[in-house]
């Protein structure tokens, strides 16, 4: 990833966009964090946000004319917050608390004509910055047309506390000034810049023609010189306003005397428009609190429970569906930037690997986001980078990817045409999964096929890849899939049926030249089976996996086949292209197991109904959270001796790899007559486990075979420890690059597993 | 290269040789980085013994470690 197509990324996250109040606040107050205090019962902290921005807050906090208001989103749920009365009460309560620095004197002399707020604003704005300010009124007091306020409404007190707060900045005030066109020329002459507060000063006393200033930077027509403030026609006069003029034109002022742009990026301020988005339907409609005392107004109590009404808008729309997200507490845009920072590691630790390893790829977060942010394809991308230059640690994706060249050995892999025949018009292609989950399920689809369509339906088992790209290995996942379309050419290029999303979305993607249909869509224009005599107890919920989400006529194939079955479906709040991934898709299980099983928790109880799945992988992994579901070709072509199809136990890895061999072994013999490649010697012994210890084994990612290897080789060798006292015995072997552990101990009906282990550290070589 | 020890009295024999384990200086190795560790071993065949604590904490965290350097 370049730094430009971080920016560009990092830009399309709406996450960190204003929030609609502070966007459409003259001067981007930041009213999500002065709610946020004052909800906590923090007036000092409330205090301090305004501090931050406000120029006069014991003024503009009492007066400001909330243009910000309409813009509260807690409106379209109720009535905008009153947020004019809520800082009425904040700096009625709270002395300042926080005092703005100073930069270092610069050169630069300005002259402020009028001190209308608009002229404090710009006075106090620049003398924070260093220039040497003098504000010049032709009244005997500051203040402008906010001198008339009532008492009630602004305490006079506020005028002097002005005074000193400008003059502890340096401003220097010249009130009661003599001004007419000569003294204000003087003025002009004698200083390198002038702003004139129109609430004061009336531009036809000017020595300038005045025009309409630039709104950009209100310079008037004589260089150094800007003008604002005052009533604007048809809008009258604006408290808010007059600071964000007085501000707007000390900031010109400033890059004036700086000699730079007084033009270049000055979009976001003002009232601006923002691209935050807030989904307002997760909240309870709640009406404004008004004073019960109107006189007196809120009490503390009524302040914390309307500023505790603040939505505080944010986007974090995938984040609220996304497990991933949650667990490392990131957003796009901040998970990007991890990515971008572990990438750019060259000496030191790349903490964010794990991270990059464990994300699902689903899409689901590009699914919710307004802006399509592409999570997956830039985790997929970082993904092959790390693999291409070496820095892809290799236990996140070692098993699968084992998993996958197992199911593409010659015990699992098959290819025929129908029996009998010698061309095929379809190609039943089941995946790896399905053919690991449910072997029976793959051999009465496939009957089921051959019986009811016409022109030859073949049989294909093995892997479409994707656990490789999944990893990043695009070569290898290359390879794999070329492999199998050349397959599919040399049976003639049949339609391929794929009962596995995933295989049909990969196909799709990276084979578009195969002719191919999912078994679902299929079946639907077929006449089905009997109707099952195994109904589930209730209605199910349907799980639809998170490579259906670009499927959407397979999708609609899948819930007609449940009408027509009789199966009354509930559709859950993450249903079709918001499906959740089950913890597999992306090898999350594989690289983080514990968050693979928060993913399928989080999916299984989308619902509290039991649920139906198509996909094999959520079929497992949601059963093995403890939730009844069943695969939908468990109600389709329903075994006659199968128990219920609810409880069916997650098989784990092991049995997987069992079911897929005998699959093949099994429909050799019985479709073919052939016999399977001869079981290695290995294979041959027998393991007893414990509930537990298998679990356990499972867990670590240690297989049947991987015992049977182990105890295989020491007991051929003798090479093995004893303890004397049990008589276990502990053995180890290393076929490609981990070392297997295994304490064990012979029985007459085989071999009892104590306990298993791994490592991948390499000891010397120690010859039997 | 300073040396970790990771003795511990073990019940486990060698089968072949019929003898208990002792210390047995060895350097295991893992992506490039290499350590001399102390692992109790079969003087004899120089069967050497990965306890399962061992395996599956100290090591899997430096292989952990390692892998993300």
């Amino acid at each position: 990833m370049e730094q430009l197509q971080l920016r560009d990324l990092e830009a399309r996250c709406i996450q960190e966009e204003q929030p609609f109040c502070t966007a459409a606040c003259p001067i981007h107050v930041d009213v999500r964090a002065f709610m946020t205090s004052l909800a906590q019962g923090d007036l000092r902290g409330a205090r301090r946000v305004l501090d931050r921005t406000m120029p006069f807050p014991e003024i503009v906090g009492r007066l400001c004319d909330q243009p910000c208001r309409p813009f509260c989103k807690r409106g379209e749920i109720g009535d905008p917050l009153a947020i004019g009365r809520l800082e009425q009460f904040c700096v009625s309560n709270t002395p300042t608390i926080l005092k703005l620095p100073q930069l270092p004197a610069k050169g630069g002399k300005v002259v402020v004509i009028g001190a209308g707020l608009s002229g404090m604003t710009a006075a106090l704005d620049l003398a924070r910055k260093g220039r040497p300010t003098t504000l010049v009124s032709p009244l005997p007091s500051i203040g402008g047309s906010l001198r008339c306020s009532p008492d009630s409404v602004l305490p006079q007190t506020v005028w002097s506390q002005a005074v000193v707060l400008m003059e502890g900045y340096g401003v220097s005030l010249c009130t009661s000034a003599p001004l007419d066109q000569e003294s204000i020329e003087a003025l002009i002459g004698s200083h390198d810049a002038v702003y004139f507060d129109w609430d004061e000063i009336d531009p036809a006393q000017v020595p300038l023609r005045v025009g309409t200033p630039d709104p950009l930077t209100l310079a008037l027509d004589r260089d150094g010189c800007f003008g604002g403030g005052g009533s604007r026609p048809g809008r009258g006069y604006s408290v808010i306003q007059q600071v964000e003029q007085g501000r707007r034109a000390a900031l010109s002022i400033e890059r004036a005397l700086q000699k730079v742009s007084l033009t270049a990026q000055r979009d976001k301020e003002g009232s601006c428009a923002t691209r935050m988005v807030t989904v307002t339907k997760y909240f309870a409609p709640a009406a404004e609190i008004l004073p019960a005392d109107p006189t007196s107004g809120y009490t503390a109590a009524e302040v914390r429970s309307e500023a505790g009404r603040c939505l505080r808008c944010e986007c974090m729309e995938c984040v609220k569906q996304c497990v991933y997200l949650r667990e490392y507490k990131e957003y796009p845009k901040t998970l990007i930037r991890k990515i971008y920072n572990n990438q750019a590691i060259v000496q030191g630790t790349r903490n964010a690997n794990k991270m990059i390893n464990a994300c699902s790829l689903c899409g689901q977060c590009t699914q919710i986001c307004p802006n399509d942010f592409p999570v997956a394809s830039v985790v997929r991308t970082t993904r092959q980078g790390m693999v291409a230059s070496h820095h892809m640690p290799p236990s996140p994706h070692d098993f699968a990817l084992e998993d996958m060249r197992f199911s593409l050995s010659k015990l699992c892999r098959l290819s025929r045409h129908q029996p009998g025949t010698s061309g095929s018009r379809y190609l039943f292609y089941p995946g790896c999964q399905l053919a690991g989950s449910a072997p029976e399920a793959v051999k009465r689809s496939y009957a089921f096929l051959s019986q009811h369509l016409q022109g030859g339906v073949g049989l294909m088992l093995g892997c479409c890849g994707i656990p490789a790209h999944w990893a990043g290995q695009e070569e290898l996942f290359r390879q794999t899939l070329d492999d199998l379309i050349l397959e599919v050419r040399r049976m003639g290029n049949p339609t391929l049926i794929t009962a596995c999303t995933s295989c049909l979305a990969v196909f799709k993607e990276f084979a578009g030249g195969l002719a191919m249909t999912s078994l679902w869509e299929l079946l639907d224009g077929l006449q089905l089976p009997t109707p099952s005599l195994i109904q589930p107890p209730g209605p199910l919920t349907l799980h639809d996996p998170c490579t259906a989400r670009h499927q959407n006529e397979l999708r609609r194939s899948v819930r007609n086949l449940c009408a027509k079955l009789g199966l009354d479906i509930v559709e859950n709040e993450c249903s079709n292209e918001l499906a959740d991934c089950c913890g597999y898709g992306g090898l999350m299980q594989m690289a983080n197991p514990p968050l693979g099983r928060k993913a399928a928790t989080v999916k299984a109880e989308r619902s509290l109904l039991d649920g139906l799945a198509y996909c094999a992988m959520c079929r497992d992994n949601l059963a093995a959270t403890g939730r009844p579901v069943a695969h939908l070709l468990d109600y389709l072509f329903p075994q006659t001796a199968g128990g219920d199809p609810l409880a069916r136990a997650n098989p784990g890895f092991s049995q997987r790899h069992e079911n897929r061999a005998r699959l093949k072994a099994d429909l050799l013999a019985s479709l073919w007559q052939e016999h399977a490649a001869p079981v290695p010697e290995y294979k041959k012994i027998r393991l007893i486990l414990s509930q537990e210890v298998e679990d356990l084994l499972n867990g670590r990612h240690i297989l049947a075979e991987d015992l049977q290897r182990v105890i295989h080789r020491a007991e051929t060798t003798g090479s093995y420890l004893v303890n004397p006292a049990n008589q276990h015995r502990l053995a180890c072997f290393k076929p490609v690059r981990v070392t297997y552990w295994v304490e064990y101990e012979p029985t007459g009906r085989g071999y009892r597993i104590h306990t298993g282990y791994s490592h991948r550290m390499q000891l010397p070589e120690v010859k039997p | 290269m300073s040396t970790f020890s990771f003795l511990e009295a073990t019940a486990w024999q060698c089968n072949q040789c019929h003898q208990p384990l002792q210390a047995a200086k060895v350097m295991v190795t893992y992506l490039g980085g290499s350590f001399n560790v102390e692992l109790m071993a079969c003087a004899g065949c120089g069967f050497i013994l990965v306890p399962e604590s061992l395996a599956m904490g100290k090591m899997l965290a430096v292989e952990q470690l390692l892998e993300d350097k």
